[in-house]
C-alpha cells in the first residue's frame, strides 16, 4: 500500500490528542513534531493531523498523531477518529482545575470509541506556570494510577517533558505490540484488541496507520 | 456623478416620475413605524413652508432635486398611488412632479424630520446620495451582477451592507434603519452581557474568551484589547440568542472579515495594522453593531453547520466527495487508494468558509462574490471548494502516502493568493455549478 514507498520506517502507530479546549494539546503536537511553540496558535477545527517518525531501540516508528478540537460541538465528528488509535494523550491544563476534572468524561468517551487495550497517558500540561498551579502533582498521579494511566507533567512552552511523553507512549505501545507479534504469528495488522479488531482491520483492507511492513 | 446617475435614470426610465413598481424585496425589514408616523404628520401639517430651491430651470436639475423622492412615493405616497395616475399624460406628469419637487423641498427643510442623525448632513448631499441609491434600490439584480467580480474598496462596506439585505435600499430608510439596528445591539449587550458570568452561560463566554486570542494570532490589529472586547460582545450576544447551535469554533472567524471592511471606511491606511484608539467611541460601536448584524444574516443561511452534529457541514462534506467523483475521478480515487477521507480536510473548509485556507485579503474578495450569488455562503461555497481541491490536483497526486496527502491537504500553500487568484477560482466555481445545474447526471457514470 502506501507507505510501500518508504522503507524508513517499521510501524506506524496512530495517537490521538484529546482534552479540553485550550489547555496546549495543538502545541504539545508542534514542539513534538517540528520542535515550535507559539504563543497564539489558532483553535483547532475538528482534527488535524501531524507525524514524526522516532527510532526506539530498533525499530524507526512514524508516529502519525491526530489533534482533536477539544471543543463539545466537535465530539460527533472527531471521536469517529479514535477508531484505530493504539495511543492517546489526554491533556489538561494543571493551571485550570476544570479542564482536570473533567478527565473521567475523556476517558469514558475514549474507551467507548477505542479499544480497550488502548495506551492512555495523564498529561498535566503547562508545567511552566507553577504559580497558577490549580491541580496538585500528587492528585492527579493518584488519579491516573487508578485508572491504569500513565501520567506526566509537561510544558509544551519550556519542552520539559514533551519528547519523553511521546516517547514512553509510543514505547509502551511497542512494548504491546511486540508480545502481541510473538503470540499472533504473522499477522500484518497491528492492533491492540482482540479479535474484533483484528477482524476489522484484514490483510486486504489495512488502515494507513498500525501497518506493519 | 450622482448627476450622471440621475440623467441616465430619467433617459432609460420612459414610466412617468412616481411609478409605483414595487422596490423592496422581502428581505429587507419593514418600514420603521417611525418614520412613516412623522413622516405622514409632518407632510399634512406643513404646507406653507416657502421654497428654497426653487429654481427647477432645467430638467436635470429638475431630476436630482426630486429623483428620491420615488423612493418615499413608493412606499406610502398616497398622491400618486390613485387610479389617475396610471393614464397621466404629459401635463398632469409635469404638474405631478412639481408637486413632488414642493413636497420634498418640504422635507428637506423641515429640521425634525431628519432626526439628530441626518441633521448635520446637507441636504444636497442627501439629495446626491439618494439619486444614486435609487437607481440601487431598482437594480438590486445590478448591483449583485457587479459585485460578482469584486467590489472597490471604497464601496465595498456599503455594498455589503446592502447586499447582505441588513441595509435596505431606500435611501430614506437607511440612517434608520441603522440607527435603530445599532441601537437594538448596544440594547442586547446592556440586557444580557453581564449574563456571561452566570451559571447558564459561563461555558460559552469561557470558550469565547479563549478563542478570541486565537483567531487571527499573526494579525497585530485583533491583539488590540478593544478589538478583543467587540469580538467577545458580538459572539456572546449572538450565542445566547442562538441557543440551537451556541457558540461553535469557526463562528469567531467569521466575524472577521465584517469587522475589517467596515472598519476600512474609517481608516485609508492597512486596515491590519491599525490602532483602534484612534477612532470616536461612536465610530466603534457603528462598526461593532454592523459586524453583529452582517454576520447574524450569514450566519442565518448555514445555521445548520453548527446545531448538533453539525448536519450542514456532514452533508457538504458529502457531496463535496460526490462532486469531485464525477469532475475528477483521478484524484478521487487517489484518496480513495490512499485512505484519504473527504471530512478529515473538508471538515475546516466547510466549518470555516475556506477562511483558514486563504489569507484574509482573499476572504474578503470570496464575500463579495459570496454574497452576490444566490445562497452563496451555503451553495456555491460547495463549488468552490471543489474548484479548489482540483486547484491543487498536481500536488495531490504527487503524494503517494496517506500523512503525505493530509499534511498537503492541511496546509495547501495559499499564502502569495490575491485577487486574480480567487477570480479564477471563482470562475471555475460557477462554471461547475452551471454544469451541474443544467445537468445533475452529466458526469453520473
Amino acid at each position: 500500500m502506501g507507505n510501500r514507498a518508504e522503507e524508513d520506517y517499521n510501524f506506524v502507530f496512530k495517537v490521538v490528542l484529546i482534552g479540553e479546549s485550550g489547555v496546549g494539546k495543538t502545541n504539545l503536537l508542534s514542539r513534538f513534531t517540528r520542535n515550535e511553540f507559539k504563543q497564539d496558535s489558532r483553535t483547532t477545527i475538528g482534527v488535524e493531523f501531524s507525524t514524526r517518525t522516532v527510532t526506539l531501540g530498533t525499530a524507526a516508528i512514524k508516529a502519525q498523531i491526530w489533534d482533536t478540537a477539544g471543543l463539545e460541538r466537535y465530539r460527533a465528528i472527531t471521536s469517529a477518529y479514535y477508531r484505530g488509535a493504539v495511543g492517546a494523550l489526554l491533556v489538561f491544563d494543571l493551571t485550570k482545575h476544570q479542564t482536570y476534572a473533567v478527565a473521567e468524561r475523556w476517558l469514558k468517551e475514549l474507551y467507548d470509541h477505542a479499544e480497550a487495550t488502548i495506551v492512555v497517558m495523564l498529561v498535566g500540561n503547562k508545567s511552566d506556570l507553577q504559580q497558577a498551579r490549580e491541580v496538585p502533582t500528587e492528585e492527579a498521579r493518584m488519579f491516573a494510577e487508578n485508572n491504569g494511566l500513565l501520567f506526566l507533567e509537561t510544558s509544551a512552552l519550556d519542552s520539559t517533558n514533551v519528547e519523553l511523553a511521546f516517547q514512553m507512549v509510543l514505547k509502551e505501545i511497542l512494548t504491546k505490540v511486540s508480545k502481541q507479534r510473538q503470540s499472533s504469528s504473522r499477522t500484518n495488522a497491528i492492533t491492540l484488541g482482540g479479535a474484533q479488531a483484528g477482524q476489522e482491520q484484514g490483510p486486504g483492507e489495512k488502515r494507513a496507520c498500525c501497518i506493519s511492513l | 456623478m450622482a448627476a450622471e446617475n440621475s440623467k441616465q435614470f430619467w433617459k432609460r426610465s420612459a414610466k412617468l416620475p412616481g411609478s409605483i413598481q414595487p422596490v423592496y424585496g422581502a428581505q429587507h425589514p419593514p418600514l420603521d413605524p417611525r418614520l412613516t408616523k412623522n413622516f405622514i404628520k409632518e407632510r399634512s401639517k406643513v404646507n406653507t413652508v416657502p421654497l428654497k430651491n426653487k429654481k427647477a430651470s432645467s430638467f436635470h436639475e429638475f431630476a436630482r432635486n426630486t429623483s428620491d423622492a420615488w423612493d418615499i412615493g413608493d412606499d406610502e405616497e398616497e398622491d400618486f398611488s390613485s387610479p389617475s395616475f396610471q393614464t397621466l399624460n404629459s401635463k398632469v406628469a409635469l404638474a405631478t412632479a412639481a408637486q413632488v419637487l414642493e413636497n420634498h423641498s418640504k422635507l428637506r427643510v423641515k429640521p425634525e424630520r431628519s432626526q439628530s442623525t441626518t441633521s448635520d448632513v446637507p441636504a444636497s448631499y442627501k439629495v446626491i446620495k439618494s439619486s444614486s441609491d435609487a437607481q440601487l434600490s431598482r437594480n438590486s439584480n445590478e448591483l449583485r451582477k457587479c459585485s460578482w467580480p469584486g467590489v472597490p474598496r471604497e464601496v465595498r462596506p456599503v455594498t455589503w451592507r446592502l447586499l447582505s439585505g441588513y441595509l435596505p435600499a431606500n435611501t430614506e430608510r437607511r440612517k434608520l434603519t441603522l440607527q435603530r439596528k445599532r441601537e437594538e445591539y448596544f440594547g442586547f449587550i446592556e440586557q444580557y452581557y453581564d449574563s456571561r458570568n452566570e451559571e447558564h452561560h459561563q461555558d460559552t463566554y469561557r470558550q469565547i474568551h479563549i478563542d478570541i486570542p486565537r483567531t487571527n494570532p499573526l494579525i497585530p490589529l485583533f491583539q488590540q484589547p478593544l478589538v478583543q472586547e467587540i469580538f467577545e460582545r458580538i459572539l456572546f450576544i449572538w450565542a445566547i440568542r442562538h441557543p440551537a447551535s451556541g457558540y461553535v469554533q469557526g463562528i469567531n472567524d467569521l466575524v472577521t472579515p465584517f469587522f475589517v471592511v467596515f472598519l476600512s471606511e474609517y481608516v485609508e491606511e492597512d486596515v491590519e495594522n491599525f490602532d483602534v484608539t484612534n477612532l470616536s467611541q461612536d465610530m466603534l460601536r457603528s462598526i461593532e453593531a454592523d459586524s453583529f448584524w452582517c454576520m447574524s444574516k450569514l450566519l442565518d443561511g448555514i445555521q445548520d453547520n453548527y446545531t448538533f452534529a453539525q448536519p450542514g457541514i456532514q452533508k457538504k462534506v458529502k457531496a463535496l466527495e460526490e462532486l469531485v467523483s464525477r469532475i475528477d475521478e483521478q484524484v478521487h480515487n487517489h484518496f480513495r487508494r490512499y485512505e484519504v477521507e473527504y471530512l478529515q480536510f473538508a471538515f475546516r473548509w466547510m466549518n470555516n468558509l475556506l477562511m483558514r485556507e486563504l489569507p484574509l485579503r482573499c476572504t474578503i474578495r470570496l464575500w463579495d462574490t459570496y454574497q452576490s450569488e444566490p445562497e452563496g455562503f451555503s451553495h456555491f461555497h460547495l463549488y468552490v471548494c471543489a474548484a479548489f481541491l482540483i486547484k491543487w490536483r498536481k500536488e495531490i497526486l504527487d503524494e503517494e502516502d496517506f500523512q503525505g496527502l493530509l499534511m498537503l491537504l492541511q496546509n495547501l500553500p495559499t499564502i502569495h493568493w490575491g485577487n486574480e487568484e480567487i477570480g479564477l477560482l471563482l470562475a471555475e466555481a460557477y462554471r461547475l455549478k452551471y454544469m451541474f445545474a443544467d445537468a445533475p447526471n452529466h458526469y453520473r457514470r
